[in-house]
């Protein structure tokens, strides 16, 4: 068996997926395994950057795996693999969304998706390998369960969903409507879709992994006003109100707004003072406030509409709405007459 | 409240698109449309197994062994610790406080008691030994001994047995 002589292999460090390795109890270490020896190298790194690997690949190949370990406890991480070889095919996979948060690739239940899959280096000749003709792009799915948030999540529990073969080089970008985390209530799933490429099992080498990248899902919304009924009638000081929000998205800002008139989709209202509240978090977040003291943001009686409001990175969604009418001034009906 | 009127103001310079949250059974149609139109069903379909589960690289913990002394420990592969001398075999296993470092952080701290050889990938491989010379140098170490690739821990496998000579069986024609 020849050795490729010093075939350099450019060893990246993805900066999103070093983002547990941030704290102090945290290290990461990068292990080159040959194939088919099993031999391991462990190829010091810094935290950021990258260096070329000193260590020639075989003809079967190299898997590089990036581990993060926690001291206490005494914990493994692997965030990521690749695998390389002397005629294994490039792959580069990018999940996008309309969210540009740039740690993880994230999005809402009801918001689409993209994977732009890259590839270079696939042969077509008659005599070239099987391996380095085609190769396998997997797509899981996996749920993080009600309330879940993905920590500790025992990823090798990930169902395949789907499996298809790619010949050909170039970029190809899959677009999906909506997702496929497994869930009876959609609005509410949580979890997340990994895509893989893999190369073919090969004499010298098993099908190992090329590239991949996840997208996280989080639930759609919800919320309630308590406090003030549809058809209400409200003579003095307005009632003390208690918005219960859901799920609200990682990245947004939700709020209560009043106009005068019927509920009319797209009205712009005052904002109900102490209703605001901003997210920026990496999981939904839910909450209860009780707002009191907002008649200010009622000039006129007549009849109103409240609105509950959340902007996320994919536009303005009504999560809730009620009209009732204000009627703060006393009409006393009197009659006044004299006798002689 | 300010980044409330930066972005009323916004949303009236652009009209964002206001709409009613999504419901369930909206999700639902959307997704049973989606299940039809799978872009991955445009690709050639293959069957298969999944690599994920045969190839899953195992536990960096089950395949390394740890150094630890003073309060520092690092993770090297197995079969990278040639030498193990008596007084420093506790130093295999690693106290409850110590914090993990890299090979390179834990070797500088270390070099009174660890003592690298440095090897080719071919030997690693076990398909060429290491001098004799240097072999029992190393057996007779007071130090710890790592194997060594240019300067990082790497496994040594054992030694494989040269291929036989003599045929069991005859060619046939």
């Amino acid at each position: 068996m020849n050795a490729i002589s010093q075939r350099l292999i450019p060893v990246l460090l993805a900066t999103c997926a070093l983002a547990p390795a941030q704290t102090a109890t945290y290290t990461n270490f990068i292990r080159q395994v040959q194939l088919p020896s099993a031999v391991q190298w462990d190829a010091t790194v810094a935290a950021t950057g990258s260096q070329l690997s000193a260590l020639a690949i075989n003809p079967g190949g190299a898997r590089f795996e990036l581990w993060t370990v926690m001291s206490s406890p005494l914990t493994s991480y692997l965030l990521d693999t690749r695998y390389v070889g002397a005629y294994v095919p490039q792959a580069t996979l990018v999940v996008r969304s309309e969210d540009p948060y740039s740690t993880i690739p994230r999005t809402r239940a009801d918001r689409p998706f993209y994977v732009d899959v890259s590839m270079a280096g696939l042969l077509n000749g008659a005599t070239d390998p099987a391996a380095s003709k085609s190769v396998t792009l997997m797509h899981y799915v996996q749920s993080y369960g009600s309330g879940g948030t993905g920590v500790n999540l025992d990823r090798t529990q990930a169902s395949l969903l789907t499996q298809a073969s790619i010949a050909t080089n170039g970029l190809q970008t899959l677009t999906y409507t909506v997702n496929a985390v497994p869930g009876a209530v959609r609005t509410k799933v949580r979890g997340e879709e990994r895509f893989s490429v893999f190369s073919l099992v090969d004499y010298q080498a098993p099908a190992s992994q090329l590239a991949s990248q996840f997208i996280q899902i989080w639930p759609v919304a919800d919320a309630s006003i308590a406090g003030i009924t549809q058809g209400m009638l409200i003579r003095f000081t307005m009632p003390l109100l208690t918005l219960t929000l859901n799920d609200l998205y990682p990245n947004s800002t939700t709020y209560a707004q009043v106009y005068k008139g019927n509920p009319a989709l797209g009205t712009l209202g005052a904002v109900v003072p102490g209703s605001a509240l901003v997210t920026s978090d990496s999981v939904p977040q839910s909450r209860v406030l009780t707002v009191q003291n907002y008649d200010s943001v009622f000039p006129d009686d007549g009849h109103w509409t409240m609105e509950l409001l959340t902007v996320t990175p994919f536009g303005t969604d009504r999560l809730a709405y009620v009209s009732f009418d204000i009627q703060r001034i006393v009409t006393v009906n009197t009659n006044f007459s004299t006798a002689e | 409240m300010v980044a409330l009127t930066a972005m009323s103001a916004r949303a009236t310079a652009e009209q964002p698109v206001m709409r009613d949250a999504v419901t369930e059974e909206q999700l639902v149609l959307a997704q049973r449309m989606a299940r039809q139109l799978d872009p991955m069903k445009q690709l050639p379909v293959t069957q298969a197994v999944d690599p994920a589960t045969l190839n899953h690289p195992q536990d960096l913990l089950s395949q390394s062994d740890l150094l630890c002394f003073d309060g520092i420990a690092t993770l090297v592969p197995k079969h990278a610790i040639l030498h193990i001398p008596e007084a420093y075999a506790q130093r295999l296993k690693i106290t409850p406080a110590a914090h993990i470092v890299g090979w390179a952080d834990f070797f500088a701290a270390n070099r009174g008691w660890i003592t690298t050889v440095e090897i080719s990938r071919v030997q690693a491989e076990g398909k060429e030994l290491i001098a004799e010379d240097s072999r029992k140098l190393l057996a007779k170490s007071h130090n710890l001994v790592v194997a060594t690739y240019q300067g990082g821990p790497i496994s040594l496998l054992a030694p494989q047995a040269p291929p036989s000579t003599k045929s069991t069986e005859p060619i046939k024609p």
